[in-house]
């Protein structure tokens, strides 16, 4: 496994005349919690879509865990999980049976799928609702069960795409707890719109502007470069073009 | 294999925990079966109507059940391209195939378990009815019932691929009216010759209709029972074949 589960050279993804990825050059290592920054239409979702396979690059490289994103698809496809901005669950099926869906698709036998599926619903505390279709669950707990689905497939990196979007700051907040006992056993590559968020889970940040990485390190780094106290500031400095990385 | 079964397995429960599917394509049916075998009772038997007697009518509602499983299947497929749950199945090992088949196969058996529910309610019906219904037939008429369910659930297939949520279930809807119209459920096709008969033999509905009736009466001869049932079965492979490439090009266009 290499040291540095994700790296893109160049990575380039254009919609007709727009380009919504620009150039990206990022490399994120293993059991690091990467956080990407940065407004709607910033190109934070593409870029996800790219490394998940979702989505084909214009032009430029990516690679997880050394495999390309392009040409080895297969590869890649059991080894990651994702998250996406909407819930995505089977809404008439149980808390426990999206999660036995998803263990299946992975390939999980009876015996595997039954041991994951209790590993999950204890670390996501999810006994009260075990029971409950999906469909019926509050936002938080929906929020909960995807990310609990994107991990049921025992993945070595994960996308979490704008997690807490929508959620009131007790859901946040359980949500983070959640997100931080995962940190070191997985690499894990979140998208946020919220700087206390990115703030409180991060390794490092990448500030995403108009498709293009405008800034990228640990957020002492990140501050030292702006001059800023808070991520906020140096977030906007940044967005205003007040502060270029060198 | 594992995928597609527990794909399968979604999809059955998705259907049987959704109560309209119930209404549409069990209730509805069934109502039906006994609304027009009460009209038949008013029909006087020398008017030579035959349309509606139990052994012609237990048949064409099965079929006419089977529009309706094309219709959940539209929704179905419309209703997860729309959302993001297919997205999140695309960054999985899923394959094309494993998402069609997963599709296809739960909304067949759930085709044969109404044939069978159908079957069994008009055979209870038969016993008040001047026509009595011959189990064999109704046993016959099951497995030849199977090639029209697999079109249907390819026209399903193909519309909630081609379809957004919003306009598939209209597309389907417009092919239940034909379906039932132009396949002779509601209406003695042969007795009409003429253009109409013409109309209904260009379709594939009046073949679906005609050699399940024909397995019903235990007639297997070429022309009731084995030529309309390859024709079916014709027009079953094709839209299967034309479903799967509209999805898995939906695929790649969602994917590019």
């Amino acid at each position: 496994m290499p040291v540095n589960m994700i790296e893109t050279r160049n990575l380039t993804k254009q919609y007709g005349p727009k380009t919504a990825v620009n150039s990206l050059s990022l490399s994120i290592g293993k059991g690091e919690l990467f956080s990407l920054l940065g407004v709607n239409g910033a190109g934070k979702t593409t870029t996800i879509r790219m490394l998940t396979c979702l989505s084909a690059p214009t032009s430029g490289e990516a690679f997880v865990g050394g495999f390309s994103c392009t040409g080895e698809s297969e590869k890649i496809k059991p080894m990651i999980g994702i998250s996406t901005q909407d819930t995505a669950v089977a809404e008439r099926l149980t808390v426990r049976e999206n999660l036995e869906f998803m263990a299946r698709i992975y390939g999980f036998d009876k015996e595997k799928t039954a041991e994951r599926v209790n590993r999950t619903v204890a670390d996501f505390h999810l006994e009260e609702v075990l029971d409950q279709r999906a469909g019926t669950l509050s936002g938080g707990w929906k929020r909960k069960l995807s990310i609990a689905m994107a991990l049921i497939g025992e993945p070595s990196v994960l996308f979490l795409d704008e997690p807490t979007l929508g959620l009131d700051v007790l859901a946040r907040r359980e949500l983070w707890r959640v997100i931080e006992s995962l940190k070191g056993s997985l690499t894990i590559v979140l998208t946020t719109h919220y700087m206390e968020e990115a703030e409180h889970l991060s390794d490092r940040l990448g500030i995403m502007i108009s498709g293009r990485i405008a800034a990228c390190g640990t957020l002492p780094e990140i501050l030292e470069m702006t001059g800023k106290t808070s991520l906020e500031d140096a977030f906007v400095a940044i967005a205003e073009g007040e502060v270029t990385e060198e | 294999m594992n995928r597609i079964l527990a794909y399968s397995d979604r999809n059955r429960k998705e259907l049987l925990r959704d109560p309209l599917s119930y209404v549409f394509c069990l209730a509805f049916p069934l109502v039906m079966l006994v609304v027009m075998t009460l009209v038949d009772t008013s029909i006087p038997r020398e008017s030579g109507m035959t349309v509606f007697h139990i052994q012609n009518l237990c048949a064409g509602i099965a079929v006419f059940g089977q529009l309706f499983v094309m219709l959940f299947t539209t929704l179905t497929v419309s209703k997860d391209r729309a959302g993001s749950f297919l997205v999140r199945l695309y960054a999985t090992p899923m394959t094309s195939t494993d998402f069609i088949i997963g599709y296809m196969l739960p909304m067949l058996v759930i085709c044969v378990l109404q044939s069978i529910l159908i079957y069994a309610v008009s055979f209870m019906i038969s016993f008040f009815t001047p026509d009595r219904l011959n189990p064999l037939g109704l046993i016959a008429s099951i497995p030849v019932l199977i090639p029209s369910a697999a079109m249907f659930i390819g026209f399903g297939m193909l519309f909630g691929s081609l379809f957004n949520d919003k306009a598939a279930p209209g597309v389907s809807s417009i092919i239940i009216s034909l379906g039932s119209f132009l396949g002779g459920i509601w209406f003695d096709a042969d007795a009409t010759g003429g253009t109409m008969l013409d109309i209904c033999k260009a379709l594939p509905f009046y073949y679906c209709t005609r050699s399940a009736r024909a397995a019903v009466r235990l007639d297997f001869s070429a022309s009731a029972c084995w030529i309309p049932l390859l024709i079916v079965t014709g027009c079953a492979i094709l839209l299967i074949v034309l479903s799967s490439l509209a999805f898995r090009s939906r695929m790649k266009a969602d994917l590019a």
